[in-house]
C-alpha cells in the first residue's frame, strides 16, 4: 500500500523519465512491471514513473551477442527463439524459473536485476555471462558491467535519476557450456540456493570460469576464489570439487526459515559441482 | 485518506471502451471489481494465487499487482468476455465437461491463463499447459481435470 | 458417559419386513435379492443402533416415540418392497372412493380427501383433529393429517354425504420412522452417472456470486485489531483517537460487547466443544487474537484507525509446547470463570487440559508379552491451513423487517444462526443466514468466526457491515489443523498377527478449544478399527497453548492418526520380515466384521456399534499396487545420488455422525414438471447440489436438470447440520430419498386418479407415468398442472428428514513412488496412486475430483506446508509466498481409481468420499522415503533439510 502516492507519470521519453526520478521536491519511484511495488508498504513514495511507454521492450541480436531492453518481460526472454547459443540458453533457463507464468508476463529484465532480491534469478546469470548494463541519465549514457552495478547498488543509480535501459549480453561459440540451478521447495517458491555457471574452454584447459550465486547470500555475487580453482587448469574431478568447496567458503551464508546456514553450507557445494559438471559436459561436446 | 480521484483512465474491456475516474493508488483488480467485473476474485492480494488474472494487451497478469493507471489505453479481457452460459467459450465448456470446476473461485483466473496460452500456442503439450497455469492455485481439484480440459480444447484444433 | 438404552416402545425397529399386518389385504411382493456392482448380495443387517443420548442437559428429555396403532402401519425399515405395497391399498381405496363420489359437473364439493402423503412436516401437525370418516367418503390415509380438515358446513354438504359413524383411527406418529436401509434399484438411471454440475456454467462464466460479490449501499468495512502478544491481559484500551479518525463510524472493545461464552465450532447442539470464546475479551491468548473492532467507511480508514488504538498490555508468560502445557506452574490460558464444557465431559482449564478420552479393550500388557516384537514410536503431524482460495468473509445487514441477515461463506448455516443468536443475545427467529457460493472451506468454514462481529456492528449502527479476512488473517486468526504428538505402540507375532495396539494422542488445540475433543476422538474412531486385534488402547488428551487455533480440517484427526498408524504398520511388517502389502492384506478389517471402537468412540460421546456393510479395500489394494508397479519395483532403489522408493498405506474414514446429525430436504413440484428442492445441505464447491439433485431425480424418475436446487438459507431451507463429517451424500442424500419417495408417490397417486387405474400398476420412467394401457401415459407437466389447477388441487410437495444409524467407512489404498537425492535430501514425488471405495459414486466424475483434490492437498501437507513460529509465538510465513501449496508444475503423475461397492445403508449404496483421501500422502510418502533410503521420518513436512539430517544421523548411528 503506497499510502502517500498521489502522482502517476507515464513519460514518453527517457529524458522525461530521468528528470522525474531526479526530482528533489518529491520521492518518485520507478514502476517497471509493478509486481513488487503494488504489494509493498512504502509511505515514502509519492509518485510512480511508469517506464512502459519508453519502447524498452525488445530482444535484438548484436555483433557481440544480444541487446535486451530493460522493460522486456522475462516471459519473452524465456520463450525467445532468438536466444540460441550458450548465453541465450542460460538466459532462457533462468527466466523460465522466475515466479509463475502470470508473474513472468509482468516482471521485467530490468526490474529483476535492479530490485536485486536474494531470490532474483537473472542477476547471477548476468554475472556469469559478463553482461553489461546500458544506463542513461537523460541523454548521457554509459555502460557499466552488471558486476559493478550490483556492487554499487542499483538504488545509487536510480536516486540520481539514472535508469537502466538495456542489458548487453555477449554470446559464446563452441567451447562454452552453461548451467543454472534454482533450488526451491516448489516451482514458484523463492530460491534457497541459486547457482549459475559458465565455463569457456580453450582446448583442454578452462579459459574462463564464472560461478555466480544468489539466495544463499544477501546479494548476487561471483565467487572468484572458486573460479580461480578452475581457470587455466584442466578440470579434473579434484579441481572441480575444490572449486565447489571454495564457492561455499567465506560466504556470509543466509539462514532463514527456508533453510539454515548449516544446510546451505553443506549443500551449496553439491549444486556448484553439479553445475560445473553440466557446463563442462556441454563445453566439451 | 482515499485521495482525490484525480485521474481518468480509459481502457477497452471485453471489447467495450470504458472510462473511469480513479486515483494513482487504485489497483486494477479493485477498479474492475467495483465496476461490475465480479469474475475477478481476490485470493491473496500479492500475486501468488492467480484468482485475479486478466488478459491485458495479450498477456495474462495478476490484476492485484497492476495499478489501474498503468493500464491506460490497454485492451483487457476478463472471464465475462470469454463467454456466457448460453454461448460459452470452448474452454469454459471443457471445464464443465471434464469436471474441472468445483468451488469455482479460481476458475476465472485459470480460464484466462488457459486462453492466453491457446492464443499464443494453439497446440500445446501437457507440459506447456501445466506451465501456463502454474500461477493459478487451486485447493479443490488437484488440477488434473483442468489440464485434461485444456488439452481437449487444444487437440480439437479450434482457434481458441 | 452413561448409556441410556431407549426402551423400544415400538417393535418395528428390526430390519424384518412386517408382513403380518397386511397379509390379508395385500399381495406381498417377495423381496428381490439384488446382485449389484459388488457382485454379491449386499449384507443387509445393520444392528439397530443404540440411540446415544442426545443431550445430557436437564432441559431435554429423552424423546419417546409414541406408537400408534393403525390399520396400515407404515414401516420403512426394510429394503423389502412389500412395505411399499402397503400404501397402494389405501390409495386404491381412496381413488375408488374418489371416483365413487365424483360430483356432478355442477357442484364442486369440498372433499375431505387430503393429499395422499405422509406427514408434511412443514405444516404444524394436526392436533387430534381426526374427523369422523364417512363410509362413502374416501378413506383417510392412515398417516397424520397435517392440516385440520375443513369441516363442511351443513349448507355445503351434498345430500348424499350422510353423517358417518364415528370411527376412530389412531394416527401414526408425525415423527419419521428411522430408516436403516434404502431400496436398491436394478439399474441406475441418474446416479452413478457423471452428470454435469448444475452450477458449472455459472461458475466458469464468472456469474455465480460469492459473498464478496454482493454490493450493498452504505456498507461499513470492518477491521479487527489483533494482539501482538501470545498471552496478555488488556489493562486499558484508549480508542479516542481511533474514533475521531476520518471515515470511522465505530470502535468497540470488550467493554462494548455482550460477554457470552460460547464455542465457534459449528457442531450440533449442545456442542461437544468448550464454551471458551467471547466476541472480545480483556485477555488475549495468541498472536492474532481479537483486541478491538473498527467499523469505517473504507477498509483503509479502518486499517488506519486500528493503528491509532492505544492498548496497554500486561504481558503474561506463554506456553507453546503442548508437552509442557499441563505441567505444574504452566500459565493458565483459560482462567475466566465462564469457560466450561456444555456437555458433561472432561474439562480442566486450570491445567490447560481441554479434553480427555480413553477407552480400552483387552489386556494391553499381556498383548505386548504375547508379541514377538513390540515397537513404540512418536509421530508429530504438524500445523497446516486449509488455504481456501476465498478467505473467510461475511456481509450482514438488517432487512425490511428488522431481522439480522448474514450472508456468509459458511459450511454450517444453521449452527451459524444458532450460535450467533446465542452470542449476540438475540432470538434465533431474528436471524437469517444465507450461504451463497463458497470458494472452498475444507473445514475452516465449519466455524462461526465472523458473524458475531458483523452482526454486532450491524445491530449497533443499523448499517450493512462487511468483514473479509486478509490472507494473513486467514492463516493466523482463523482455524488450522490440530498439530499432535501421536504415540503408537504395538505388538506383533512373527506370523503377522497383531497382538495389540495402543494409540496415545496429545493434541494441541491452540488458544481456544473448538473441535478440541472431537478431532482427538476421531483419531481413534477413524483409524483404530481398520486393523483386527484383540487388544486396543486409546488415550487422548487435548491441551491449550498460546498458538493459532485448531479447528475442523478435512480428515479431522484421522489425518494425524493415520500417519502414525500406517508408518507403524510398515515398521511392524519390516520387523517380522513381511512385505507391508501382505501384512496389511492379512490384518485389515473385512466386510461383515466389526470393531469395539465403533461403539466406544463417537464424537464427544459414545459411538454407534456397526458391522462393515461394504468393503472394497482388497480391490483398492490390488488396483493400486498394480498401477504403481509394487511387485516390479520392490528393492529397486537405484545407485548414484538419486534413490527410488515406494510406499503405501490403507485408510478408512466415516460417513456422517450417526444418531446425532440430522438433515432434511423439501421438494415441491412445478407445473412444467420441474421441481424445486430446498436443502440445508451446504455445497461448498463439492457439488453436493448436483449429487443430491441426482439422488432426487433417480428416486422421482426424471433428470437431474429438472431439479432446481436452492441451498442453504435458514429462512427457506429446512434444517441440515451442514457440510462436515463426510455427511452430505450419506445423510442429506438419505433425506432427499425420503422426500423424493413421497413426491413420487404423490405423482403416481394423481396419475392414478387421472388415468383411473390402480396405482400399483403405474410405473414412472423419464418424466412420464405409464399406465397399464399403453395409451395411458402422462407427463410430469400434465400431472402437476392437473394437481395444481384442475381437480382435487394440492401442491405436490414433501419434506424428508433423515438421521443416520451407522457411519459406514469408505476405504482407500494409496501408493507413492519417490526419488530422494541423498546428497541434498530433496524428495521428489514421481507418482501417486489412490484407489477409493466410496460405495456407489453418485457422480463418478465429482467423486474422482474429490479424490484428486484431497490427495494433492495431502501431498503438499507432507512435503512443503508448515507453520513457522518465532520464539514469541508469531507466525513468520502467513502468506502464499512463504507457505507453499502445490501448483500445476509441482503436481506429480496422479492416478485415481474408484472401486464400486454397494453400501446398503446408504442412498443408492453410497458412502462418503470427500475426506478420506487427504489422509494418505503423509504415511504413503513417509513409507516410500523409508523404502528409498532406510530412514523413518516422524516430523513432517519432509523437507530436504530434514531428510539430509536424518541420513546423516543414520550414518552416524543415531536413531530417532
Amino acid at each position: 500500500m503506497l499510502k502517500n502516492l498521489t502522482q502517476f507519470y507515464r513519460p514518453a521519453t527517457v529524458e522525461e523519465a530521468c528528470a522525474l526520478l531526479a526530482a528533489k521536491d518529491r520521492r518518485n519511484a520507478v514502476l517497471a512491471g509493478g509486481t513488487h511495488v503494488a504489494a509493498v508498504n512504502d509511505t515514502t513514495i509519492e509518485g510512480l514513473v511508469d517506464l512502459g511507454a519508453l519502447n524498452l521492450s525488445y530482444i535484438r541480436r548484436t555483433e557481440e551477442g544480444y541487446a535486451i531492453g530493460a522493460m522486456t518481460p522475462v516471459q519473452d526472454i524465456f520463450k525467445s527463439s532468438m536466444l540460441v547459443g550458450p548465453a541465450g540458453q542460460l538466459l532462457r533457463e533462468a527466466s523460465g524459473k522466475i515466479g509463475s507464468t502470470l508473474l513472468r508476463h509482468a516482471i521485467t529484465a530490468g526490474g529483476n536485476l535492479m530490485a536485486l532480491f536474494p531470490w532474483s534469478d537473472l542477476p547471477p546469470v548476468l554475472l556469469a555471462l559478463d553482461a553489461q548494463a546500458l544506463c542513461r541519465r537523460g541523454v548521457p549514457k554509459r555502460t557499466v558491467s552488471v558486476k559493478n552495478l550490483i556492487e554499487t547498488g542499483p538504488r545509487h543509480y536510480m536516486d540520481q535519476g539514472e535508469i537502466l535501459v538495456e542489458l548487453q549480453v555477449p554470446e559464446f561459440g563452441l567451447g562454452t557450456g552453461v548451467a543454472f540451478h534454482k533450488f526451491s521447495k516448489t516451482s514458484n517458491d523463492f530460491a534457497m540456493i541459486t547457482v549459475a555457471v559458465r565455463i569457456t574452454m580453450q582446448g583442454e584447459t578452462v579459459k574462463e570460469a564464472r560461478i555466480a550465486l544468489n539466495a544463499v547470500c544477501k546479494k548476487a555475487q561471483r565467487r572468484p576464489e572458486a573460479e580461480k580453482e578452475l581457470e587455466n587448469m584442466v578440470p579434473t574431478p579434484e579441481r572441480i570439487a575444490a572449486a565447489a568447496a571454495a564457492a561455499a567458503r567465506d560466504l556470509d551464508m543466509t539462514t532463514d526459515f527456508r533453510a539454515s546456514r548449516e544446510y546451505r553450507e553443506e549443500v551449496l557445494p553439491v549444486f556448484v559441482r553439479r553445475c560445473i559438471d553440466e557446463a563442462l559436459h556441454q563445453a566439451l561436446s | 485518506m482515499e485521495g482525490k480521484k484525480h485521474m481518468n483512465v480509459t481502457m477497452t474491456i471485453n471489447g467495450k471502451k470504458r472510462s473511469f475516474e480513479t486515483d494513482p493508488r487504485t489497483l486494477l483488480m479493485d477498479l474492475l471489481r467495483a465496476n461490475g467485473y465480479k469474475s475477478i476474485k481476490k485470493g491473496c492480494g500479492e500475486g501468488s494465487c492467480g484468482a485475479c488474472a486478466v488478459i491485458i494487451d495479450g498477456r495474462p497478469k495478476n490484476s492485484c499487482l497492476l495499478f489501474a493507471a498503468q493500464c491506460e489505453g490497454a485492451a483487457i479481457t476478463t472471464t465475462e468476455g470469454l463467454g456466457t452460459p448460453d454461448n460459452p467459450h470452448p474452454l469454459q465448456s471443457a471445464f464443465v465437461k471434464h469436471g474441472a470446476t468445483q468451488c469455482g473461485y479460481c476458475n476465472p483466473g485459470s480460464l484466462i491463463a488457459a486462453k492466453a496460452l491457446l492464443d499464443r500456442n494453439p497446440h500445446p503439450t501437457e507440459s506447456d499447459v501445466r506451465e501456463a497455469l502454474d500461477g493459478n492455485l487451486c485447493r479443490c481439484t488437484g488440477y488434473v481435470k483442468r489440464i485434461e480440459a485444456v488439452m481437449d480444447v487444444a487437440s480439437g484444433g479450434k482457434k481458441a | 458417559m452413561k448409556k441410556v438404552v431407549k426402551s423400544a416402545a415400538k417393535p418395528a425397529r428390526t430390519a424384518k419386513p412386517v408382513k403380518t399386518a397386511v397379509k390379508s389385504a395385500v399381495k406381498i411382493v417377495k423381496p428381490v435379492k439384488l446382485t449389484g456392482p459388488a457382485g454379491k448380495t449386499s449384507v443387509k443387517i445393520v444392528k439397530p443402533a443404540v440411540r446415544a443420548v442426545k443431550a445430557m442437559s436437564a432441559a431435554k428429555k429423552p424423546t419417546v416415540v409414541k406408537t400408534v396403532e393403525s390399520v396400515v402401519k407404515p414401516v420403512k425399515t426394510t429394503a423389502v418392497r412389500s412395505v411399499k405395497a402397503v400404501k397402494p391399498v389405501v390409495a386404491v381405496k381412496a381413488a375408488k372412493a374418489a371416483k365413487a363420489i365424483k360430483p356432478l359437473k355442477s357442484a364442486k364439493v369440498k372433499k375431505a380427501v387430503k393429499p395422499l402423503t405422509p406427514a408434511k412436516q412443514v405444516v404444524k401437525p394436526a392436533k387430534a383433529s381426526v374427523k369422523p370418516i364417512l363410509a362413502a367418503k374416501p378413506v383417510k390415509v392412515a398417516k397424520p393429517v397435517t392440516k385440520p380438515v375443513a369441516k363442511p358446513t351443513k349448507a355445503e354438504k351434498p345430500a348424499f354425504m350422510a353423517p358417518a359413524p364415528k370411527v376412530i383411527i389412531k394416527k401414526a406418529s408425525p415423527i419419521p420412522e428411522p430408516v436403516f436401509e434404502f431400496d436398491r434399484p436394478d439399474t441406475f438411471n441418474v446416479v452413478n452417472h457423471s452428470r454435469e454440475k448444475l452450477d458449472g456454467y455459472g461458475l466458469v462464466c464468472g456469474i455465480q456470486k460469492y459473498t464478496g460479490d454482493y454490493d450493498m449501499p452504505d456498507t461499513l468495512q470492518i477491521k479487527m485489531l489483533t494482539s501482538p502478544h501470545a498471552h496478555a491481559r488488556i489493562k486499558s484500551i484508549d480508542t479516542s483517537a481511533a474514533k475521531k479518525a476520518p471515515g470511522v463510524v465505530g470502535v468497540y472493545t470488550w467493554k462494548d460487547v455482550p460477554r457470552i461464552a460460547r464455542t465457534t465450532a459449528g457442531q450440533g447442539y449442545p456442542e461437544p466443544s468448550p464454551y471458551d470464546t467471547f466476541i472480545l475479551d480483556n485477555k488475549v491468548r495468541f498472536v492474532g487474537d481479537r483486541v478491538a473492532i473498527v467499523a469505517a467507511e473504507t477498509i483503509e480508514a479502518a486499517a488506519e484507525a486500528c493503528k491509532l488504538i492505544k492498548v496497554e498490555y500486561e504481558v503474561l508468560p506463554a506456553i507453546f509446547d503442548p508437552e509442557k502445557a499441563m505441567d505444574k506452574g504452566a500459565p493458565v490460558i483459560h482462567d475466566e470463570p465462564e469457560a466450561r464444557m456444555p456437555i458433561p465431559t472432561f474439562f480442566d482449564a486450570k491445567h490447560n487440559h481441554c479434553a480427555h478420552v480413553d477407552t480400552k479393550f483387552g489386556d494391553i500388557k499381556k498383548a505386548y508379552k504375547d508379541a514377538d516384537v513390540v515397537l513404540e514410536r512418536k509421530y508429530y503431524p504438524h500445523y497446516a491451513q486449509h488455504c481456501p482460495i476465498e478467505p473467510h468473509i461475511c456481509l450482514s445487514y438488517l432487512d425490511e423487517n428488522d431481522r439480522l441477515t448474514l450472508r456468509v461463506s459458511t459450511q454450517v448455516p444453521f449452527h451459524s444462526r444458532r450460535i450467533t443468536a446465542q452470542t449476540l443475545g438475540i432470538p434465533i427467529k431474528r436471524i437469517r443466514v444465507i450461504k451463497p457460493r463458497i470458494g472452498g472451506g475444507f473445514g475452516t468454514k465449519q466455524e462461526v468466526l465472523l458473524e458475531d462481529v458483523c452482526g454486532f456492528v450491524t445491530l449497533k449502527t443499523r448499517r450493512p457491515a462487511r468483514w473479509e479476512l486478509t490472507r494473513e488473517e486467514e492463516f493466523v486468526s482463523s482455524r488450522t489443523r490440530h498439530p499432535m504428538v501421536v504415540t503408537i505402540k504395538s505388538g506383533v507375532k512373527k506370523n503377522g498377527t497383531i497382538t495389540g495396539i495402543s494409540m496415545k494422542i496429545l493434541s494441541n488445540t491452540g488458544a481456544y478449544g473448538s473441535h478440541a475433543l472431537t478431532v482427538m476422538s476421531n483419531c481413534g474412531s477413524k483409524v483404530l478399527p481398520l486393523y483386527k486385534t484383540n487388544c486396543i488402547e486409546f488415550i487422548g488428551d487435548t491441551v491449550y497453548t498460546n498458538l493459532p487455533v485448531g479447528g475442523a480440517y478435512r480428515g479431522y484427526g484421522a489425518t494425524q492418526a493415520a500417519f502414525a498408524m500406517e508408518c507403524q504398520m510398515d515398521e511392524m511388517a519390516a520387523a517380522i520380515g513381511m512385505n507391508p502389502l501382505d501384512f496389511r492384506k492379512m490384518n485389515h478389517i473385512k466386510e461383515g466384521e466389526g470393531s469395539p471402537i465403533f461403539k466406544a468412540l463417537g464424537e464427544g460421546r459414545e459411538g454407534v456399534e456397526m458391522k462393515i456393510g461394504s468393503c472394497g479395500l482388497p480391490k483398492c489394494i490390488e488396483i493400486g499396487a498394480k498401477e504403481i508397479g509394487w511387485k516390479e519395483k520392490q528393492g529397486k532403489h537405484g545407485y548414484g545420488p538419486k534413490r527410488r522408493g515406494i510406499g503405501m498405506c490403507i485408510l478408512m474414514q466415516g460417513s456422517s455422525i450417526p444418531e446425532i446429525d440430522m438433515g432434511s430436504v423439501f421438494i415441491k413440484m412445478n407445473d412444467d414438471g420441474s421441481f424445486n428442492m430446498m436443502l440445508g445441505a451446504t455445497d461448498l464447491g463439492t457439488g453436493s447440489d448436483t449429487i443430491l439433485a441426482q439422488i432426487a431425480a433417480e428416486t422421482i424418475g426424471c433428470d437431474h436438470s429438472d431439479i432446481v436446487v436452492y441451498s442453504s438459507d435458514t429462512d427457506f431451507t429446512p434444517f441440515d447440520t451442514g457440510a462436515y463429517a463426510s455427511s452430505t451424500t450419506y445423510l442429506s442424500g438419505g433425506a432427499v430419498i425420503r422426500a423424493a419417495e413421497q413426491i413420487r408417490d404423490q405423482i403416481k397417486a394423481v396419475a392414478a386418479s387421472m388415468l383411473n387405474e390402480p396405482v400399483e400398476t403405474l410405473t414412472i420412467e423419464d418424466r412420464f407415468v405409464w399406465g397399464k394401457n399403453p395409451k395411458g401415459k402422462l407427463s410430469f407437466a400434465q400431472i402437476c398442472r392437473f394437481a395444481m389447477y384442475e381437480y382435487n388441487q394440492f401442491q405436490i410437495a414433501a419434506i424428508g428428514s433423515h438421521v443416520t444409524h451407522a457411519s459406514p467407512p469408505p476405504f482407500s489404498a494409496h501408493f507413492a513412488e519417490v526419488e530422494v537425492d541423498i546428497e541434498t535430501g530433496e524428495v521428489k514425488l514421481i507418482k501417486y496412486v489412490a484407489a477409493v471405495d466410496c460405495g456407489t459414486a453418485i457422480n463418478p466424475q465429482l467423486a474422482d475430483g474429490q479424490t484428486q483434490g484431497g490427495a494433492l492437498n495431502g501431498i503438499s501437507f507432507a512435503l512443503t506446508e508448515e507453520y513457522i513460529f518465532d520464539e514469541k509465538g508469531r507466525m513468520l510465513n502467513p502468506n502464499f509466498r512463504n507457505y507453499k501449496i502445490f501448483s500445476t508444475v509441482d503436481l506429480p503423475e496422479l492416478k485415481t481409481f474408484l472401486v464400486p461397492t454397494y453400501e446398503p445403508t446408504g442412498p443408492y449404496g453410497a458412502k462418503s468420499v470427500s475426506e478420506i483421501c487427504i489422509n494418505g500422502p503423509l504415511p504413503a510418502i513417509g513409507n516410500a522415503i523409508r523404502d528409498a533410503i532406510g530412514v523413518r521420518l516422524t516430523r513432517p513436512p519432509f523437507t530436504a533439510e530434514k531428510v539430509l539430517k536424518a541420513l546423516k544421523d543414520k550414518a552416524a548411528g543415531k536413531h530417532e
